[in-house]
C-alpha cells in the first residue's frame, strides 16, 4: 500500500512530467500573444504535428543507429517541420490581418486549426499511429513505492534545458530583446528600424519548435499520437499561460507547471474523468477574477 | 455654480503623473477650452472626465454631482456627451445608424419592446429616426445619409460625429481636437458651428485643442497646461501674452 | 446607372424583397408534397442548422462576441427536456419554460463575470464551458452518461402526435421563420442597433451611453434561450441524444455558418446554414472530398476572413 507522503510524491512527479508538456506548450502561446495579441488557436496542432513528424522520422530511421540518437534526430526534424508549418500559418492566414479586428485574427487561427487538424486525419485515415519499441520506459530509481523512470527524468531534463535556452535567449540576444520591443510598441519598433515582420515570423518559428519538443516528448512518453491530441493539450497549454499570466515567458512556464500539478493532483481527489472540467473550471475562475495571471501586467487600453 | 468642476485631478500611469493637481471650472453656457502641447495630457483629463480612465485622485463634479467611479454611460446619461481625437464612428454602419446612437443615451425600449413591439417603442423608434434625421440636416450631410461611415471622406466623418453627439441633446460637449485633420475651410466652419452649438442649442462646450489659434477666436476661457501641470488660465488675450506659456509653448509664433 | 447598381437597388426594394420572401416560404410550405422522407429530413436538418446559426448570429453576428461553444447552449435545452421527459414525464410543451429559464441562468452565471473579458479570452471561456457541459453530460447518471437519454417519446400537438419526419419538417419551418422574425425585429431596434455599436467600437459604444456589459449580456442570454428551445425541439425530434452531438465540431460547424453568411446579415446566415448542412450531404459518397470537406472549409475560413472580412453575404453598397 501507498501511504499518504508516497502518493503526493508519486503525484508531484507525475504533475511535474505533464506540466512541462503543458509549459513548452504555452510558451508558444504566451510569446505569439505577447507579439501580436493573437490567441493561435492553430497552435495544439502544431504540437501534433512535430509529435506525428518524430514518430514518423523514427519510425523510419530506428533501425539504423542507437536508439537515442534515432530520437534525438526526430526531435531535431520535429522542431524543424513545426517551425516551417508556424512560418507558413503565420505569413499566409495572420500576416495580412495584423491590423484587422483581433476577432478576425482568431477566427483565421481557427482556420489554419481546421487545415492541419484535417490535414494530418486524412493523411492517417484517422487512426493512431504508435510508437515503435526497443525504449525502457519502466525502469528508473525507486524510493518506497515512488517511483521516477529514467525517461522521465531525461523528459524533465529536456524540458527545463528548452526553457533555461529560451530565457537566456530572450534576456541576453539582439532578436530577444527585439521580441520584447515589439510587444510593449510595435509601431516605435517599425520607426527603429526593426524588421517587425522577420521577428513575428521568427517568434513563431520558436514557439512552433518548443511545441514540437513537446510533441516529441509526448510520443517517447506515451508511445501513441493521433490527429486529435492537439486540442485537449492546446486548450490546457493555453489555461498555463493564462495562470501564468498571458504574454509573461516565465509566467508560462510557471503556469504550465502548476496545472500539470493540480491536474495530477486533482486526478488523484475526483477520479480521471473529471479531471478536464477540474481544468476548464479553473480557467474560467483565473480569467473571470484575475485576469492578469500570476506573473502578467495589467493591460492599459490607450484611447 | 460652475457646470463642471474639476478639483486636485492627479492621473498617474504606472508612476509617470499624465495629469497633475489640475483644477479648473468650465462655466454653464460658456466656450471653454484646455490647450497644450502635444502629450501635455490633455486626452487623460478628458477620458477621466468620462469615466474611461479612473482617476487616481481628485474630484470631477458635474452638476454637483461626483463623476468619480460612475461608469461611461451613466456619464453620458447625465448629459455630457464626448467625441474622439481619431474620430471612431460605427464603420460598417450608415451615417444615419450613427447619428442615431445619439439618442440611446436618453431613450428607453430595450429586449422585450425590441421583440414585442409595444406602441410605446414604435413612437419611440419615431423619434429616434426624427432626431438623427434633423441633426444630419443641421450639420449638413443628408446628401450621406445612407452611406456606410466607412466610406466617407474624412471630412464628413467628422461631420457625422458631431451630428451623432448632438443626437444625444447634451449639456455639455466635449471635443476632443475638432479640427484635427480639417482643411483651413472646414476649420472655419467648425468654428462657426460651435458657436451654433453654444448660441442655438445652449450647449457648453469644453474643447481640447493643441492649435491655439482656432480656440482664441471662440473661447471665452483658457486653460494651459504643460506636463500634466496648469501653466496659465484665462480670457484669450491674457494667456496669449503670458510668459510661461509662450516659453512652453507658444515661443516660437508669438 | 450600371447594371450592377440596378441590380442592387432592385433587390433592395421592399416589394421585391416581400415577394421573394413569401415566395419561398411558399415553396418550402409545399416541398413535402412531392419529396420523400429522405430529403424532406436533409432538408430537416437544413431547418435545424439555421436555428442554430440564427441564435449564435445574435451574439456573434450582431455583437461581436465570439462564442466558441455554442454547442452547449442547445446541448442544456435538449437535456433540460429530455430528463424531464424521460425522468419525470412531463409533458414536452411544460419542458420548453423550464429549459428558457435554464438556458437563462446558465448564460448570465457564465456571462457574468466574463462578459467584461476581452473578446477573445471570451471564446476561450464558452469553449472552456461547451467541455465542462459536454464531459458532465457524459459522466452523470441523469443524463445518461456516454450513451446519452434514448428513447424519449414525441409529443403531441393540438391532438395530433408528431412521429412523422413531415410532422418535423414543418415544426422546424415554423421555428425557422419565428427565429427570423426575431432577428429582424432586432436588428431593428434600439436593443439591436446598440448591439451592433458595441460590435463596431465597444469604446464609442459606451461614449454613446449604450450600457456595454449589460448589452452584451443580454445578446448572450438571448443567443442561449434561442439556442436552448432549438435544443428541446431537437431532443424530441431525435427521441435520443448523447454527449457525442454537442462537441467542439458541432459548435464550429455553427460558428462557420455564421461567420462565412455574412456575421449579422439574415439572409446570408440562413444560406451559410443551408450551406453546411447540405454541402456533407452532396458530398458524402465521393470519397476523398467527402473526408476532406472541413479541410477546404478552414481554407476557405481563411480566405474568406482575409477577402471578405464581412461574410459572404454581398455588402449594401453606399
Amino acid at each position: 500500500m501507498f501511504t499518504f507522503w508516497e502518493i503526493v510524491l508519486q503525484q508531484f512527479i507525475n504533475g511535474l512530467v505533464l506540466g512541462s508538456f503543458y509549459a513548452l506548450v504555452a510558451l508558444g502561446y504566451s510569446m505569439v500573444y505577447g507579439i501580436i495579441k493573437l490567441l493561435n488557436f492553430a497552435h495544439g496542432d502544431i504540437y501534433m504535428a512535430g509529435a506525428f513528424t518524430c514518430l514518423s522520422v523514427y519510425s523510419l530511421i530506428s533501425g539504423y543507429m542507437p536508439g537515442w540518437l534515432g530520437i534525438s534526430l526526430a526531435m531535431l526534424a520535429a522542431i524543424l517541420a513545426s517551425a516551417i508549418l508556424g512560418y507558413i500559418a503565420q505569413r499566409v492566414a495572420y500576416r495580412p490581418l495584423l491590423s484587422a479586428p483581433r476577432l478576425s485574427l482568431l477566427i483565421s487561427a481557427i482556420g489554419v486549426s481546421l487545415v492541419i487538424y484535417n490535414a494530418v486525419m486524412v493523411m492517417t485515415n484517422s487512426k493512431a499511429m504508435f510508437f515503435p519499441g526497443g525504449i525502457n520506459k519502466s525502469t528508473g530509481i525507486s524510493y518506497g513505492h515512488v517511483t521516477i523512470t529514467y525517461m522521465q527524468i531525461s523528459l524533465l531534463a529536456a524540458a527545463f534545458a528548452a526553457m533555461a535556452a529560451l530565457t537566456v535567449f530572450i534576456s541576453r540576444t539582439k532578436l530577444g530583446k527585439a521580441m520584447r520591443a515589439i510587444a510593449i510598441d510595435t509601431d516605435a519598433c517599425y520607426l527603429m528600424g526593426i524588421n517587425v515582420n522577420a521577428v513575428i515570423s521568427f517568434t513563431f518559428m520558436l514557439g512552433s519548435g518548443l511545441a514540437a519538443v513537446a510533441g516529441g516528448m509526448y510520443c517517447v512518453y506515451y508511445g501513441n499520437v493521433q490527429y486529435s491530441m492537439g486540442y485537449l493539450v492546446g486548450i490546457k497549454a493555453f489555461t498555463s499561460s493564462v495562470i501564468g499570466g498571458i504574454g509573461s515567458i516565465p509566467g508560462a512556464m510557471l503556469g504550465g507547471l502548476l496545472l500539470g500539478l493540480l491536474e495530477a493532483f486533482g486526478t488523484q481527489m475526483l477520479g480521471s474523468s473529471w479531471k478536464d472540467v477540474f481544468a476548464f473550471s479553473l480557467l474560467i475562475l483565473i480569467l473571470a477574477f484575475k485576469p492578469n495571471g500570476l506573473l502578467g501586467k495589467p493591460e492599459v487600453a490607450r484611447m | 455654480m460652475a457646470l463642471m468642476h474639476v478639483e486636485n485631478l492627479k492621473m498617474h500611469f504606472s508612476g509617470i503623473a499624465a495629469v497633475d493637481n489640475l483644477s479648473f471650472d468650465v462655466q454653464e453656457g460658456s466656450i471653454t477650452s484646455l490647450i497644450g502641447p502635444n502629450g501635455a495630457g490633455k486626452t487623460s483629463v478628458f477620458n477621466c472626465m468620462t469615466g474611461f480612465y479612473k482617476a487616481t485622485s481628485g474630484e470631477i463634479a458635474f452638476m454637483g454631482t461626483s463623476l468619480i467611479n460612475i461608469k461611461p454611460y451613466k456619464i453620458t446619461e447625465m448629459g455630457i456627451i464626448r467625441t474622439f481625437q481619431n474620430v471612431r464612428l460605427f464603420k460598417n454602419l450608415t451615417v444615419l445608424e450613427n447619428v442615431m446612437s445619439g439618442a440611446h443615451s436618453n431613450t428607453k425600449q430595450s429586449v422585450f419592446g425590441a421583440l414585442l413591439r409595444p406602441a410605446a417603442q414604435r413612437r419611440e423608434e419615431k423619434e429616434i429616426l426624427e432626431r438623427a434625421e434633423h441633426y444630419i440636416d443641421y450639420i449638413g450631410i443628408s446628401d450621406k445619409k445612407g452611406y456606410l461611415a466607412k466610406n466617407l471622406s474624412y471630412g464628413d466623418q467628422r461631420r457625422t460625429e458631431w451630428a451623432r453627439a448632438l443626437a444625444a441633446n447634451p449639456k455639455l460637449l466635449l471635443l476632443d481636437e475638432p479640427a484635427a485633420g480639417l482643411n483651413h475651410d472646414e476649420k472655419e466652419k467648425l468654428l462657426e458651428l460651435i458657436s451654433q452649438f453654444r448660441d442655438e442649442l445652449g450647449i457648453t462646450v469644453f474643447i481640447i485643442e493643441h492649435d491655439i489659434d482656432l480656440v482664441m477666436k471662440i473661447s471665452e476661457k483658457v486653460i494651459v497646461v504643460n506636463f500634466g501641470k496648469k501653466i496659465a488660465e484665462g480670457v484669450p488675450e491674457a494667456v496669449r501674452k503670458d510668459p510661461l506659456v509662450i516659453e512652453a509653448y507658444l515661443g516660437r509664433d508669438s | 446607372m450600371k447594371l450592377r447598381d440596378r441590380i442592387s437597388s432592385w433587390l433592395e426594394s421592399k416589394f421585391i424583397q416581400a415577394a421573394a420572401s413569401a415566395a419561398l416560404l411558399a415553396f418550402m410550405a409545399l416541398l413535402p408534397l412531392f419529396t420523400d422522407n429522405y430529403y424532406q429530413n436533409i432538408v430537416w436538418n437544413a431547418f435545424f442548422y439555421m436555428l442554430l446559426a440564427l441564435g449564435l448570429n445574435i451574439i456573434v453576428g450582431y455583437c461581436g462576441l465570439c462564442d466558441l461553444g455554442y454547442a452547449s447552449k442547445f446541448a442544456i435545452g435538449a437535456y433540460t427536456t429530455g430528463i424531464l421527459i424521460k425522468t419525470y414525464h412531463w409533458n414536452f410543451w411544460a419542458t420548453l419554460p423550464v429549459s428558457i429559464i435554464i438556458s437563462i441562468v446558465s448564460s448570465v452565471i457564465i456571462g457574468l463575470p466574463t462578459l467584461k473579458l476581452r473578446s477573445d479570452y471570451l471564446a476561450i471561456v464558452t469553449l472552456g464551458f461547451a467541455e465542462i457541459v459536454r464531459i458532465t453530460a457524459r459522466n452523470l447518471k441523469i443524463t445518461g452518461a456516454a450513451t446519452g437519454l434514448i428513447a424519449i417519446p414525441r409529443p403531441t400537438f393540438f391532438g395530433i402526435r408528431l412521429v412523422k419526419i413531415t410532422h418535423w419538417y414543418y415544426v422546424f419551418l415554423i421555428l425557422v421563420v419565428i427565429y427570423i422574425i426575431i432577428s429582424f425585429r432586432i436588428r431593428n431596434s434600439r436593443f439591436g442597433r446598440a448591439l451592433a455599436y458595441i460590435r463596431e467600437d465597444e469604446d464609442a459604444a459606451e461614449a454613446m451611453g449604450v450600457n456595454t456589459s449589460l448589452y452584451k449580456l443580454y445578446a448572450y442570454v438571448l443567443g442561449a434561450v434561442l439556442g436552448g428551445v432549438t435544443g428541446s425541439f431537437y431532443a424530441v425530434k431525435m427521441t435520443s441524444i448523447s454527449p457525442g452531438s454537442f462537441d467542439f465540431n458541432q459548435s464550429v460547424n455553427v460558428l462557420l455558418a455564421v461567420i462565412l453568411g455574412g456575421m449579422g446579415k439574415v439572409p446570408g446566415v440562413v444560406l451559410g446554414a443551408a450551406f453546411f448542412a447540405l454541402f456533407p450531404e452532396f458530398f458524402r459518397d465521393i470519397p476523398v472530398i467527402g473526408d476532406m470537406r472541413m479541410l477546404f472549409f478552414g481554407l476557405l475560413l481563411i480566405a474568406v476572413i482575409i477577402a471578405k472580412p464581412q461574410g459572404l453575404w454581398p455588402e449594401r453598397n453606399k
